[in-house]
């Protein structure tokens, strides 16, 4: 108890020291524990932004194949999926029936391409909310042939809410068809992964397709949040294959990227009837993925270079430390005190000024962190992709964040260790009779 | 390197334009037997077992930009299904090439000297239109004839044939074809939706040329009807109706004619 009394007592005689150096670790580990907090919410934001855009986290895509081979993507009957949603127990918060087209928008002699979905606003109650408009808005949906475009598409077909636009396009079949929408109206391009996108009423999308009325492309589950995306995904997949055909899951192929390999499925297979294909946000997402697991490693190379150099820092100062304080050394030792308690003496103080630090690095972050999500980026920022709802939000994995607490107490306490088993073997009569 | 001109929709329209080509000139009935007539428009674009190479002249309109023309070599090889685009012109382009062999085209650019591939079979950009623009249709196994009258454009006499298609994996379901009463030969050709509006009007310029059996016509307009005052003129020279070398069907081709 006196050992690390005396500790604090030394820590707080040189106070100026004691702040740069427990500030060095402060600032170090705050870098860090920033990082890990965007590092954290970035997959989540994507994800989360992405699935308000797609409509879903679980989806079920139907396809046929043509007595000629061609594929058709189609849901005609989605009884099999509906049962297997049950019989998963997928906690569903929205369902959503989609269909969709890659078409070019046609205006006064100029064109843009465009995906399209055909959405049942009625049912899909949320997706008006995260649209943000910037010109026109959901009223003029009640037209049959109302059409919501983003805003780069609005800008180079120079179109106007209330402009009425030619769209080409190709039938499910691939036949080629000809639409027209009046524009409802412009929002925020999200831009995200390519995927801008416009949105028209199913039905008309749907005649356009020439689908029938109650046929569909895409199911979408909407789960309550991101957590267990994989695990509902597999089980909806086993519970689908017991009631109906559907695309294997296991990638055993050569092609990595799991999408491409699940759609080459159905160019190599032959069937009939209606063959489904099962899929997560997070089989789309494996790309940030990648991205968060770069930026993950990038974080640990910083908190490690930083801390090397901190470290460098601590050995440096110890050794002035015990230099500094080579005749007390002695007198204690001449005292009576073992050479372990000199040790730990040591010790305890670079532990302190670690525990210091590191409650300051983590604070800081904290408040940095939370300064930063009050900012508002707005909805049209370029950053809106791993915005959440227009804030920067910022997610610090316990584990992550524990696990660089106790490098950066090793790391501390291996710089401090050198100097400090220096200063226990120094010999009592020499360090009394050093001339500093 | 970024290229000023973008050719690739241009050539890649011209292997739909390919399917309408070359003519031949089989015995043609006066007396109107329509699947005849459809079986010898056909023939028109079938090279049977023989090569066929030409050099296509493609003016290019579109509202508000000047005119731009793009010259490209084409070798064909029907009996095996296979088609080789050499670009000309323009001079940032000279080199691009297009090989299609079955349902594969790789396109090579000389700029990095890579080829990049696509399946036919494949959809374009994720949409729902998985292939079928390049399939080659047939008037008579695909389309029906719905009704035909006789009609006078220019200074030929025709028969124009309403065609609906038997089945939805066409590109369009209804075509009305002009052609000349006294040979078998298209002067018009319109395309129609789904839903029935105009997409497309392709005008046969009664200027052909000879060679072998085969009659090519030499100029065809061809008219963007959703996407008004865009149109394109392809004029046709240069052409040979025979054996080619196998050399033209090679990847190394490509590589070597810049």
């Amino acid at each position: 108890m006196e050992i690390i009394k005396l500790a604090l007592r030394n820590l707080s005689r040189q106070k100026k020291r004691t702040l740069l150096l427990g500030g060095a670790i402060a600032f170090g580990l705050m870098i860090v524990t920033i990082i890990n907090g965007f590092v954290g919410a970035f997959k989540d934001n994507i994800s989360e932004n992405f699935a308000n855009l797609v409509a879903g986290h679980v989806f079920v895509e139907g396809v046929e194949k043509s007595a000629s081979g061609k594929e058709l993507s189609l849901i005609h009957d989605d009884s099999a999926i509906v049962e297997a949603v049950k019989d998963a127990g997928i906690p569903a918060k929205y369902v959503t029936k989609r269909s969709a087209f890659e078409g070019t928008l046609v205006y006064a002699g100029k064109t843009a391409q465009v995906g399209v979905y055909g959405v049942d606003f009625a049912n899909e109650t949320f997706l008006p909310d995260r649209l943000a408009f910037l010109s026109g808005g959901m009223k003029g949906m009640s037209a049959g042939d109302g059409i919501v475009i983003p805003e780069p598409t609005a800008k180079r077909l120079g179109a106007e809410v209330g402009d009425r636009i030619l769209v080409q396009l190709k039938t499910y079949t691939g036949q080629q068809n000809v639409g027209e929408f009046a524009i409802a109206g412009i929002t925020v391009d999200s831009g995200i992964l390519n995927s801008s996108s416009a949105y028209a009423n199913k039905p008309y999308v749907n005649e356009l397709l020439n689908l029938q009325p109650g046929d569909y492309q895409t199911y979408g589950v909407y789960l309550p949040s991101l957590e267990g995306m994989d695990k509902y995904g597999t089980a909806l997949y086993e519970s689908l294959r017991k009631k109906a055909q559907v695309f294997s899951r296991d990638n055993k192929g050569t092609e990595k990227n799991f999408i491409k390999a699940m759609m080459s499925q159905s160019k190599k297979e032959t069937w009939t009837g209606t063959k489904y294909r099962v899929l997560t946000l997070n089989d789309y997402l494996q790309q940030v993925q990648q991205i968060v697991d770069v930026l993950n490693s990038v974080s640990l190379g910083i908190l490690l270079v930083l801390f090397l150099i901190i470290m460098v820092g601590i050995l440096n100062t110890f050794r002035i430390i015990i230099y500094e304080r080579i005749h007390e050394i002695g007198t204690m030792r001449s005292m009576g005190m073992q050479r372990g308690e000199v040790r730990s003496l040591f010790l305890w103080e670079a532990t302190f000024l670690t525990l210091g630090g590191v409650l300051a690095g983590i604070l800081l972050a904290l408040l940095i962190m939370g300064g930063v999500s009050l900012w508002n980026f707005g909805l049209n920022s370029p950053l809106f992709i791993i915005l959440k709802n227009g804030h920067m939000s910022f997610k610090l994995p316990f584990a992550r964040t524990l696990a660089d607490i106790l490098i950066v107490a090793a790391l501390t306490l291996v710089a401090a260790y050198i100097p400090a088993r220096s200063a226990a073997r120094l010999d009592p009569a020499v360090a009394l009779r050093t001339v500093k | 390197m970024h290229r000023t001109t973008n050719t690739r929709p241009v050539a890649l329209a011209l292997l739909l334009a390919l399917a309408l080509s070359g003519a031949a000139s089989p015995a043609f009935a006066a007396t109107p037997d329509l699947k005849a007539i459809l079986k010898a428009m056909d023939d028109l674009s079938d090279m049977g077992k023989k090569d066929y190479s030409a050099l296509y002249d493609i003016v290019s309109e579109k509202p508000g930009e000047k005119p731009s023309t793009t010259q490209v070599k084409i070798f064909r090889r029907d009996d095996h299904d296979q088609i080789v685009i050499l670009i000309q012109k323009p001079e940032a382009n000279k080199g691009q090439g297009y090989l299609k062999i079955d349902d594969n085209v790789w396109f090579y650019d000389p700029e990095s000297g890579n080829y990049s591939h696509s399946t036919m079979k494949e959809n374009v950009n994720g949409s729902e239109a998985k292939n079928s623009d390049f399939k080659k249709f047939s008037y008579a196994t695909d389309y029906d004839i719905e009704r035909s009258e006789e009609g006078k454009l220019g200074a030929f006499q025709t028969w124009v044939i309403s065609l609906v298609a038997k089945n939805n994996e066409v590109s369009y379901q209804r075509i009305k074809l002009t052609v000349r009463q006294d040979k078998p030969l298209p002067l018009k050709e319109e395309d129609f939706s789904l839903n029935g509006k105009p997409m497309r009007t392709t005008l046969y310029l009664p200027t052909y040329i000879q060679a072998g059996d085969k009659t090519i016509p030499a100029k065809m307009k061809m008219i963007d009807e959703v996407n008004k005052g865009e149109q394109s003129v392809i004029t046709i020279s240069d052409v040979f109706v025979g054996k080619l070398d196998d050399k033209y069907f090679q990847k190394t081709f490509l590589e070597s004619a810049r």
